[in-house]
């Protein structure tokens, strides 16, 4: 497997006027992996991917693609890179086939069975005119327009907002089945998401961008292990001494705690106190996603 | 076979996939040379990453329990640890001992713990069974 890292990110700012959308922010990408990149809605996560793709400039830190910089190797990185983002647009007088031979023509190469087999599953008419076509469907021809060439860097910016959850579904499975399937050291994918549920089972490893600056990053199986939630419930009142718990919430006998990788402690303190039930779970990533805001007060 | 994934056990999810390829060969639910489902489809159709399906693949190759034929796909391997009786032994001690201890702290007696032991083969027996019988109707 290739060692360089695919992205990496150090200390970015970029500003808008006066606003940093992203400040101070670094992130690494290695090579063949799945990387989640999640934050609220103004967190800076398409400023950060405007830098990668040099459709912004930034004002301070670096940014390196394959190694190399996005804005004097523009070409070179964006060769061996594709891109989906939230809101796509084609040539409206273009048909489907039209489209596809456009984006081709710009790409050394472009896998025409990967092609024909996703215009197939997607039952995308090839002759139809790109301006009648729904946003799911515009969503799907863009997502055949980037896997086709085989990019070793798929960049995907909240690429299944407003999609009905089938098509949100087939737009994983494909990302999963078409893409996935060549040489696994060649096929990085960094998604930026709030639909983090969806992509539970795809991610290796994350990080979670606030205000311009990381939060967290894990490895997904790392952090469903971190964070995980005990409930109780006891016969009476209970006095219970929680601390480093992430939150607590009680009802009455019963209590959720949020534990954030002192999970035993707070469990051998529960068990301490006797109680009629006990459970525990992992928090998914999209659960771990909300926690963070708490996570951001108790460090703040 | 068909699995099933839970992201809130807090068993990582290739460890999951593993776990119930055993399960399914100790109780006849997949017997020796048939074949798992290819790592594409399944990947898909769970909607998880590829390689932690090739990964859990990988483990279960190591482990002895599946086995791999170049262009035909991965098939539940006859039993046959290549490991020694000895090693075999030490190896289920382990597990054996996560029992005990978990007896221990849920008060449950020495006797019925082994009451339950020998419940739980002879429903694994049954299992068994139940899929011979479906193999081959007398």
């Amino acid at each position: 497997m290739n060692t360089a890292p695919v992205i990496e990110i150090q200390n970015l700012v970029r500003r808008y006027g006066r606003h940093d959308a992203v400040n101070g922010l670094s992130l690494t990408v290695p090579a063949g992996r799945c990387y989640g990149f999640f934050g609220r809605n103004g967190a800076g996560k398409t400023t950060t991917i405007k830098c990668l793709l040099n459709l912004l400039r930034p004002d301070a830190g670096s940014v390196r693609v394959f190694g190399l910089d996005p804005r004097q190797h523009e070409v070179a990185v964006k060769a061996r890179l594709a891109y989906v983002p939230d809101m796509v647009a084609f040539y409206p007088w273009m048909t489907v086939q039209d489209t596809l031979e456009y984006l081709a023509s710009f790409r050394e190469r472009w896998n025409r069975d990967i092609e024909s087999d996703l215009l197939q599953r997607f039952q995308l008419d090839p002759t139809k005119k790109t301006a009648s076509l729904s946003k799911g469907q515009r969503t799907q021809l863009a997502l055949i327009g980037a896997i086709c060439p085989e990019p070793e860097l798929l960049v995907l910016d909240e690429p299944t907002s407003g999609l009905d959850p089938i098509v949100r579904r087939e737009f994983i499975e494909t990302v999963i089945g078409a893409y996935q399937s060549g040489d696994p050291g060649r096929r990085t994918v960094f998604v930026s998401t709030h639909l983090i549920a969806e992509f539970e089972g795809l991610i290796d490893q994350f990080t979670i961008i606030e205000q311009g600056r990381e939060l967290l990053t894990m490895e997904a199986d790392a952090a469903r292990n971190r964070f995980r939630k005990i409930r109780a419930r006891f016969p009476g009142e209970s006095q219970l001494n929680l601390p480093g718990a992430l939150s607590v919430k009680r009802a009455g006998r019963e209590v959720e705690i949020l534990a954030n990788g002192n999970c035993e402690a707070l469990l051998a303190e529960v068990k301490a106190h006797q109680p009629e039930e006990l459970h525990t779970e992992s928090l998914t990533l999209e659960e771990i996603f909300v926690a963070s805001n708490v996570l951001k007060s108790a460090t703040a | 076979m068909l699995f099933q994934i839970n992201f809130k056990s807090g068993t990582p999810v290739y460890l999951q996939l593993v776990e119930q390829v055993r399960h399914a060969a100790a109780s006849g639910g997949l017997r020796a040379g048939e074949p798992l489902p290819s790592i594409r489809p399944l990947a898909e159709e769970l909607r998880v990453n590829r390689n932690t399906v090739a990964k859990a693949y990988a483990e279960l190759e190591n482990q002895g329990v599946i086995e791999t034929l170049p262009g035909k796909g991965c098939f539940l391997k006859e039993l046959g640890s290549p490991l020694t009786k000895t090693a075999r032994n030490d190896l289920l001690t382990q597990e054996i001992d996560r029992a005990v201890v978990a007896a221990h702290h849920l008060q449950i007696s020495d006797a019925d713990l082994l009451a339950l032991v020998k419940k739980r083969l002879e429903a694994f027996d049954r299992k068994n069974q139940a899929a011979t019988d479906s193999k081959d109707p007398a």
